[in-house]
């Protein structure tokens, strides 16, 4: 399967938390952009068709639909997109409106992702979104009324005074919109105001066991409700997994468009500059052709990560045999690992610490 | 005048800090031996890892050349060993030496080490020159200082050249003094030859080298000679002088100081304070004050990598050649594999010698809780000398144990004696007395067992003085204790590498103490890991690690796989120190925890 990610780096403003290549109060940058955008699209020569497209950022819901339009009409003139190919837009719940979301409908978009969060005014306000509760539901409200059925709601666990019961009232409210959601235990990366804000203990964040515990009861919860965990931080309804998310995992190609964005073809993987100025110089941030090892790592981490599993006939291809790991064998007694009809899999009760299995699976 | 005449021999000791390296470097700055370009900050300090602690572990001589009123003169400055745990290597060097400069610093006076140095000089009949150093800092006071040394250490000092090493004032002065004031080398050229080997390393090309001082005779290229000790015989291939970098020469004679190379193979043939002799005409008698070293303070030292056996057994071959004192023997441990189980000469020296095998070949090292030598005396009648806690035989096996203990003497102002007295109690100590040696400065002497000091010790001792303490200990033979052995367990399995022998009032303090420290140092693993004290089959303590339940969890963002695949990569770098025993994955540095229970706990 092939991909291609476009990467709208544009907010109103920078969550506390976010390490993503984003910027806030650069709206007058736009148009030269989107220009250098384009003419990254049409530079690139691919092909093969196109499963799945991903419009993500930043805030894509924030410029103007127009730019949006036009790059997606781009997109389909230069490459074979599929007939029923996913394609996804992110929007933030307070930077959409009917329009905007008719004329996503109107250009092709079948997907929308939307940066939720959380429903607690005072732990939104805390990592800097600018929305609240009553926005989020009045977008979910506005895109199933538009007619999307394909909605994706992002969550965070371990905010502050994060508990399972909060998590539980938020999901209630908000699953008969959504047939995804994408649950993120929330990360302290580098240089980030979060970080500052932990260091100087403006923020309490609850520890490890205490978040692992929320996600453990989450999962239970949501498959309760018919949301199928597929992947560490993904569930979806049935017909509802994200295909592009999927295509990651299973290691197809994907073309990324735009500042900062990833592409991934024939085992080589690259990225574009992530600042402006090293985005229109075309200087990459990233440039690597996979050696057998990484491919291995990369085959064994991602198939663990999600119900896809490790295909054990792609391990064999590149010489390698899982089972000649004493690991593995310890692992698949203690049924932390499934293996059934050459697919190994990871009994979701581990995904949580999936690192130190794979960890162990490749030494 | 005649040759030996315009020679002088001599070292320099001091106390550490007391800046012994940097009037090292100004001697050979002010004398011309290097260019200033190609002087390197403290350049007898040779090893990467001296510079950085500031002590001098190797010795390194120097010939320098100093005009002095129309005559060349020939000095050669024999480097020391600064710490407590290197007596015997000084003792070899003054050996070697006719004089000593004896530095001390001129705001801290005199110090224990400036002490112990000096006696060990005068006890080999060393001509003392003392130097009052580092003038230039404001809160100098050379005429106390001065007075200080002619009343503690007993020598006069009034004529003790004040200098700044760092700034280079008045370096004229002590070269000066030093032709006036040390004896020259009075050694019968034409008699048998009789060298001292006061160092020795080893050259890769040349193999083991020697470093001599000669008393009488003379050696060249050619000559065959005998090492006393070990009765080989060799045939001398190279001679050569050290300015400070080996130069070769045709001849070394009586008072010289240099080096030959006998293409000596077989490194144990090299024995530091052994006599060289001519093969032909060998003297009668060696030179007095050789010892075979003995180590106080053993550890196992297990690789990493298991694959890597060989490469550590070379590696401490290499390093004893240059190091009398370094012993080791093959170990096996359950939890560890093949290593060696090494003796050394104390703390420092362990630290040392790991840190180098680490540096200089390259091996990930894991070093077991360092412990001492004990006589287990088993009802049987037969008495084993054991330092490896788990070659403890079983408690029915032993009538009793005994320790060695040490003579500790404890320099500090009085104020400090109550703390002092109260450590030492601490740590099972016998009060022997209390001596004051001036106003604000007194000794106390305690009977400590050896086992005690290696812990933490002399740290406890520097925090409960504020640093003003300062301590040296010699071995004074073995007494009997009640000992017992505690083990770890880790999962139900016990983990050999991790026994400690201890004392039984303090078993379970440090049991405690310890499976709380390995809690803390152990990761938490995808089980949940009990980890408990237990002496014979009786639990002590228990402590859990509880199951890990979340690890990083790097969101694939953008398709951003590159940066998970990186994380992935980093928690693997960090997996390569440690060890797996049973199913618990264990950092290496776990094994050396024991050393560093904080007082309180132990």
């Amino acid at each position: 399967m092939n991909s291609i990610y476009v990467h709208i780096p544009f907010c109103e403003s920078k969550c506390y938390y976010c390490g993503f290549a984003s910027f806030a109060g650069k709206d007058n940058e736009q148009k030269k952009y989107f220009a250098y955008l384009k003419e990254e699209i049409n530079k690139c020569k691919f092909g093969q068709s196109i499963s799945s497209i991903f419009i993500g950022g930043g805030t894509p819901s924030l410029v103007d639909v127009q730019y949006i339009e036009d790059v997606l009409f781009l997109i389909k003139k230069h490459f074979k997109i599929e007939k029923n190919a996913e394609i996804t837009i992110e929007a933030n719940p307070n930077s959409i409106d009917e329009n905007k979301l008719l004329a996503y409908k109107k250009i092709g978009i079948n997907r929308l992702s939307i940066g939720v969060q959380s429903l607690d005014n005072r732990q939104l306000k805390k990592i800097g979104r600018l929305h609240n509760k009553q926005q989020v539901l009045k977008a979910l409200k506005l895109a199933k009324k538009v007619g999307f059925k394909n909605i994706n709601c992002d969550l965070l666990l371990g905010l502050e005074k994060s508990s399972f019961f909060k998590i539980k009232k938020m999901i209630k409210l908000v699953k008969k919109y959504v047939s995804h959601f994408s649950c993120y235990m929330l990360q302290v990366e580098d240089g980030t105001l979060l970080q500052t804000m932990v260091e100087n203990k403006q923020i309490t964040l609850p520890n490890d066991d205490k978040v692992v515990e929320i996600y453990s009861k989450v999962i239970k919860f949501l498959s309760k409700l018919g949301f199928k965990q597929y992947e560490i931080s993904n569930f979806a309804k049935d017909g509802y997994f994200c295909k592009h998310n999927l295509n990651y995992w299973s290691r197809g190609n994907y073309l990324g468009f735009g500042l900062g964005a990833h592409s991934f073809v024939n085992e080589t993987r690259w990225a574009n500059g992530n600042s402006f100025g090293d985005y229109y110089s075309g200087k990459k941030s990233l440039e690597e052709k996979l050696t057998k090892n990484q491919i291995v790592e990369e085959i064994i981490m991602l198939g663990l990560r999600c119900d896809l599993g490790i295909k054990e006939k792609e391990l064999k291809k590149l010489n390698f045999n899982l089972e000649d790991n004493k690991n593995f064998k310890v692992f698949v007694d203690k049924k932390i690992l499934h293996y059934q009809n050459g697919i190994i899999k990871i009994d979701p009760k581990y995904y949580g610490v999936s690192n130190l299995i794979i960890e162990d699976l490749i030494n | 005048m005649n040759r030996q005449d315009k020679i002088r021999n001599f070292c320099i000791v001091a106390h550490i800090d007391h800046g012994k390296s940097t009037l090292a470097d100004r001697l050979i700055e002010a004398t011309g031996t290097l260019a200033k370009r190609d002087m390197q900050n403290q350049l007898l300090d040779s090893m990467e890892l001296e510079r950085e602690k500031g002590i001098t572990i190797k010795l390194t001589p120097t010939r320098m050349i100093y005009n002095f009123e129309g005559t060349d003169y020939e000095l050669n400055l024999i480097d020391t060993p600064g710490h407590v745990d290197f007596t015997y290597e000084v003792s070899r060097s003054l050996a070697a030496c006719e004089g000593a400069i004896l530095i001390v610093d001129a705001s801290q006076g005199v110090e224990a080490q400036t002490l112990a140095n000096a006696y060990l000089a005068i006890d080999n009949n060393l001509e003392i020159l003392p130097v009052i150093n580092k003038i230039d800092l404001p809160s100098a006071r050379p005429m106390e200082v001065k007075k200080e040394i002619e009343d503690v250490v007993g020598i006069p000092a009034m004529h003790a050249p004040c200098i700044s090493a760092k700034d280079g004032t008045n370096i004229d002065q002590v070269l000066e003094m030093i032709i006036k004031e040390f004896p020259a080398p009075k050694g019968d050229e034409n008699g048998k030859l009789k060298c001292l080997i006061f160092d020795s390393y080893y050259d890769n090309f040349k193999g083991a080298i020697c470093l001599i001082r000669v008393f009488d005779g003379k050696v060249k290229v050619g000559d065959k000679i005998k090492m006393m000790q070990t009765e080989k015989i060799f045939d001398v291939v190279e001679v050569g002088i050290f300015v400070p970098n080996p130069k070769t020469t045709e001849i070394l004679q009586a008072g010289d100081v240099g080096y030959i190379a006998c293409s000596i193979k077989t490194i144990q043939d090299v024995s530091v304070g052994d006599t060289i002799t001519s093969a032909f005409d060998p003297i009668d008698k060696p030179l007095p004050g050789y010892k075979k070293v003995q180590p106080v303070v053993f550890c196992g030292i297990f690789p990493v990598d298991g694959s890597k056996y060989q490469e550590l057994k070379d590696a401490l071959e290499k390093l004893k050649l240059n190091d009398a004192s370094l012993q080791y023997e093959p170990e096996v441990s359950q939890a560890l594999g093949f290593g060696f189980r090494c003796g050394f000469l104390g703390l420092l020296h362990l630290e040392i010698i790991s840190e180098r095998i680490e540096r200089e070949f390259n091996l990930d090292i894991i070093t077991t809780a360092p412990g001492v030598y004990y006589l287990v005396h088993k009802t049987n009648g037969e008495i084993l000398k054991l330092s490896n806690p788990s070659s403890l035989p079983s408690a029915v096996e032993i009538d009793y144990i005994e320790e060695p203990y040490v003579k500790a003497n404890i320099f500090a102002p009085p104020e400090y004696v109550g703390a002092i007295m109260e450590l030492c109690q601490d740590k099972r100590g016998v009060y022997q007395g209390l001596t004051y040696l001036e106003e604000k400065r007194v000794r106390v002497d305690y009977h400590l067992p050896l086992g005690e000091i290696i812990y933490d010790f002399f740290d406890s001792l520097k925090s409960r003085t504020k640093g003003y303490a300062s301590f040296d200990y010699e071995m004074a033979g073995f007494e009997r204790s009640d000992l017992v052995r505690v083990d770890i367990l880790l999962n139900g399995e016990k983990c050999d590498a991790l026994s400690i022998i201890v004392h039984k009032d303090k078993a379970y303090s440090r049991g405690r103490a310890l499976t709380e420290k390995l809690k803390r140092i152990i990761p938490r693993q995808l089980f949940e890991v009990p980890i408990q004290a237990a002496i014979g089959n009786k639990i002590i303590a228990r402590e859990t690690i509880s199951a890990m339940r979340k690890d990083v969890l790097a969101k694939c963002y953008g398709g951003d796989i590159t940066r998970k695949r990186k994380l992935l990569e980093k928690q693997k770098e960090g997996k390569k120190r440690m060890r797996k025993i049973g199913s618990v994955e264990i950092p290496s540095e776990a094994f050396m925890s024991i050393l560093k229970l904080d007082d309180g706990e132990g």
